[in-house]
């Protein structure tokens, strides 16, 4: 067995043991023996801003073409094994990455490793099999479309991102996916789906030395494969939006939205951690400011929600509101606008700062409740910073004092950086 | 440990500790314990839920559970909150009654307030006011909204005339008839602790569980026990209905009446399941057919036992479609239902989803929310303690003539209902029921 760092982490009831495969893998067995039960995670380091804009929602797409089988594995064998071994699996995508997930019995959960080294290489990416999931993600594209608040967001997302690749959908575009082919498909698979490029994660009722012998041996054979820097696309650095931007949508129902945004800093920098503070003090919970000014006592909203995007290279603080019924959208945007010159002028009170502190910090030990919430945040910060960051947080939001929050909103949440989006009904407009 | 047909051993032990304890009145209080979890889960569970609303005023039950938070007795709405958000507590209700959750050692204060909530609520009118008035924007919104939409026509065209053909959290029209004073009136008719089954998970002393519930009890009015209710559903046959709506995609439902939880067939009616269209993956039929090798969906399924409860539920089969697919997609769908009462499923099939139901009950207990869900649900039905293991059992003894058996009774492929919403008429749905 390699060498490898064994840390407890005594908030999660876990020990994390790191190491790497000689073929550059990264391997993180997450040990907790609470439950008979097993989560395995495999995480490429690719996401849709790693893709070109005539490949905009390739990764996606390629993370459905992952369950259409291999040489060895033929199409629907993952889905297949796994429910005959009364698991579950999935995947999922983002800007930043593509991860795989397996839920099994700690008896059985060696066939994940089986399934998921398997397509790591070779994928069959058949013709006929490519058109017919082509058709199931424009249906996938379909439904997010039918979504207002999607809608808003999406088409903000240009003015909000400029030319970074942020600002295109993860899902793509209609005609751009209608273009790619298996062969086109197949190169940028072959860009990024390596033990280079990627970590695995075990957690939960494993041995660690089986559970690492159990990779090495499934892994350990696949070449490393090219360098991810020389293979990421060259993207623009982001850039402060010039100005303050506006979008005025229309929907045909009786919905009055608005969406507000501003770019921050990547995650797990001082803004990221900011900004989560924040969103706390201005929208989370019964006592958060906008929830008590308008929506109790101005009666202008009929909800308010703010939320901290934190992506790799930068994120946003979102506010989200909805006008209650004759009120003027007006009156709720420019109180939206009021709380947040607020924010920028004094710093939160004491007892604010602290009931967001500790909102955080108890949201932090319910993160971990799971095996399989366990592997994916120790997969994710695995991926964005480094694994150790995602049992740091609470302590690191700690360093932080009320005028940081103020330095924060003075910094980043001013009028000049606001991308503001509104949804009005069409009869209205 | 049961056996599956094809060998996969199920694993693990499916019994839920616990202990129960009849409280003074006739309440029920179950406590699970489990060392060093990191969230402790508790539900107030209410016995009659919607089925006591009164006609004309749908959603008493649910804007009731769900408005307990407006304040008690002892304290406002802020009041609530400031004793529990703070420590990482959280607390919601609806028509079944109150759940809430807190993380690391605050479970008192969790117990205490939920206890307080359901006792001793006042609805205030000033915040009962602001409260509707943003439940009347949803709702407006929601009237208008496809997706929402569909579901309810479906509901409609099965159930009728009954309560549950309406949303438990009401309408528009039943909202206006509403005040804060109907609410404390429900409240103190139906919110009585002998209807109440608590359950508290988490690392937690069952005897001091006991002990503070006895303390807070004393607060709470007994009550009347749950008035018997007569059911009336309407008999299965053709219906369709159209909420149209210009979008990208069309909602389809096509089904008719379930079955309670009690029906005999229930663990054949599971397996059935599985393999026409509920699980994981694609390996149903429906999936397969509909979205792997037609590509006319992301999103298809097909299912009875999920929504069987005290009240029959649904037979449910779901598509998200363009409209260009909609004839294709009903027609697909009606097929493999039919197919399903007509021959009997492949014995791969069959073991498939006998593995898949065995093997897979042994996850998802970890989070402290999903095991007091469980408890509830034991004490509701009136399950033994070692249900769980019972139905694993049955469902391993599945055979191939169960399943059509099961399915020959419970499903009625040529009298179903047929909803949809989106870019669709009720016309063009009624010539595909022809």
């Amino acid at each position: 067995m390699s060498q490898w760092k064994r840390t407890p982490v005594e908030s999660a009831g876990a020990v994390v043991h790191d190491t790497r495969l000689d073929n550059g893998l990264r391997v993180l067995v997450v040990e907790r023996h609470t439950d008979p039960v097993v989560a395995s995670m495999c995480w490429y380091r690719v996401g849709s801003k790693s893709e070109h804009p005539d490949e905009a929602g390739m990764s996606h797409f390629l993370e459905h073409m992952m369950f259409k089988g291999t040489p060895t594995f033929g199409k629907g064998s993952v889905d297949r094994e796994i429910t005959r071994l009364g698991g579950s699996n999935n995947a999922f995508t983002s800007y930043d990455y593509t991860a795989y997930w397996f839920e099994l019995a700690s008896d059985r959960w060696e066939t994940a490793l089986d399934l998921e080294a398997d397509r790591m290489q070779g994928l069959l990416l058949d013709p006929e099999e490519f058109e017919s999931e082509k058709a199931v993600v424009l249906e996938e594209l379909s439904m997010g479309l039918d979504d207002p608040w999607r809608r808003l967001s999406q088409d903000m997302s240009p003015l909000l991102w400029g030319r970074h690749p942020y600002s295109r959908p993860i899902i793509g575009y209609r005609d751009v996916l209608a273009r790619m082919t298996p062969e086109s498909m197949r190169a940028f698979y072959q860009r990024f789906y390596h033990p280079g490029n990627a970590t695995v994660v075990v957690s939960g009722d494993v041995e660690p030395e089986a559970a690492f012998d159990a990779i090495a041996k499934r892994y350990g054979s696949i070449p490393a494969g090219p360098r991810w820097e020389d293979h990421d696309p060259w993207r623009p650095a982001l850039e402060p939006p010039p100005g303050a931007q506006r979008l005025e949508l229309t929907w045909d129902d009786p919905g009055r939205r608005i969406l507000m945004a501003w770019p921050t800093g990547p995650v797990g920098e001082q803004a990221d951690l900011a900004c989560d503070l924040s969103t706390t003090v201005l929208a989370t919970g019964r006592l958060s400011r906008m929830y008590r000014k308008l929506v109790l006592e101005k009666k202008l909203a009929s909800f308010v929600a703010a939320h901290n995007d934190a992506r790799q290279e930068g994120g946003s603080l979102l506010l989200y509101a909805e006008a209650n019924q004759g009120v003027e959208m007006q009156a709720l945007e420019a109180a939206l606008q009021a709380e947040i010159a607020d924010f920028a002028k004094a710093p939160p009170s004491a007892v604010e700062f602290e009931r967001a502190q500790s909102i955080l910090a108890a949201g932090e030990r319910s993160e971990t409740e799971t095996v399989t919430d366990l592997a994916e945040h120790v997969g994710e910060y695995a991926i964005d910073r480094d694994w150790p960051m995602a049992f740091e947080l609470t302590a690191m939001r700690r360093k932080l004092t009320p005028e940081d929050l103020q330095a924060f909103a003075q910094t980043y949440l001013t009028p000049e950086r606001c991308v503001t989006g509104t949804s009005m009904p069409t009869t209205q407009s | 440990m049961s056996q599956s047909t094809s060998g996969v051993p199920a694993p693990g032990s499916l019994i839920i500790a616990r202990e129960r304890f009849v409280l003074p009145g006739g309440g029920i209080l179950l406590v699970s314990r489990r060392p060093k979890a990191p969230v402790t889960a508790i539900r107030i569970h209410m016995r009659g839920g919607i089925s006591l609303d009164p006609p004309g005023r749908e959603g008493m039950a649910e804007w009731v559970g769900g408005l307990l938070d407006q304040g008690t007795t002892d304290r406002d709405e802020a009041g609530i909150a400031d004793f529990i958000e703070p420590f990482g507590g959280s607390v919601s209700g609806d028509a079944s009654g109150l759940r809430g959750s807190m993380a690391g050692d605050h479970w008192q204060r969790l117990l205490q307030i939920m206890m307080e909530m359901a006792a001793r609520p006042t609805f205030p009118d000033a915040a009962v006011a602001v409260q509707f008035e943003r439940l009347a924007t949803h709702l407006r919104v929601q009237e208008e909204d496809p997706r929402v939409q569909g579901g309810r026509v479906f509901r409609r065209l099965v159930y009728g005339q009954h309560r549950l053909a309406l949303p438990s959290g009401g309408t528009l029209a039943s909202l206006e008839q509403v005040t804060a004073a109907d609410l404390r009136a429900h409240h103190a008719a139906h919110w009585g602790s002998s209807r109440a089954i608590l359950a508290v998970c988490g690392d937690v002393d069952p005897g001091e569980v006991h002990a503070q519930v006895l303390e807070h009890l004393k607060d709470w009015n007994v009550g009347s026990p749950l008035p018997k209710q007569e059911h009336r559903f309407p008999v299965s046959e053709t219906r369709a209905e159209a909420f149209q709506k210009g979008r990208e995609q069309v909602h389809v439902y096509f089904g008719h009446l379930g079955v309670r939880r009690s029906v005999a067939d229930y663990p054949s009616l599971v397996v059935m399941d599985h393999v026409l269209g509920s699980g994981p993956g694609f390996v149903n039929r429906l999936s397969k057919k509909l979205r792997d090798e037609q590509g006319l969906a992301y999103s298809v399924y097909g299912d009875i036992h999920s929504s069987a409860g005290l009240l029959p539920g649904t037979f449910t089969a779901y598509i998200g479609t363009a409209p260009d697919k909609v004839e294709q997609a009903v027609r697909g769908i009606r097929e493999e239902v039919r197919a399903i009462c007509q021959d009997q499923v492949e014995p791969e099939e069959l073991a498939m989803a006998k593995d898949y139901v065995t093997g897979s009950m042994v996850l998802g207990y970890e989070r402290a929310s999903r095991r007091a869900a469980s408890l509830v649900a034991q004490e509701v039905h009136g399950f033994p303690e070692d249900h769980l293991e019972t139905l694993r059992s049955a469902y391993a003894k599945v055979e191939l003539d169960d399943v059509l058996a099961s399915a020959q009774r419970h499903l009625f492929p040529e009298d179903s209902c047929l909803a949809a919403s989106g870019s669709v008429t009720t016309e063009q749905l009624k010539s595909l029921l022809e």
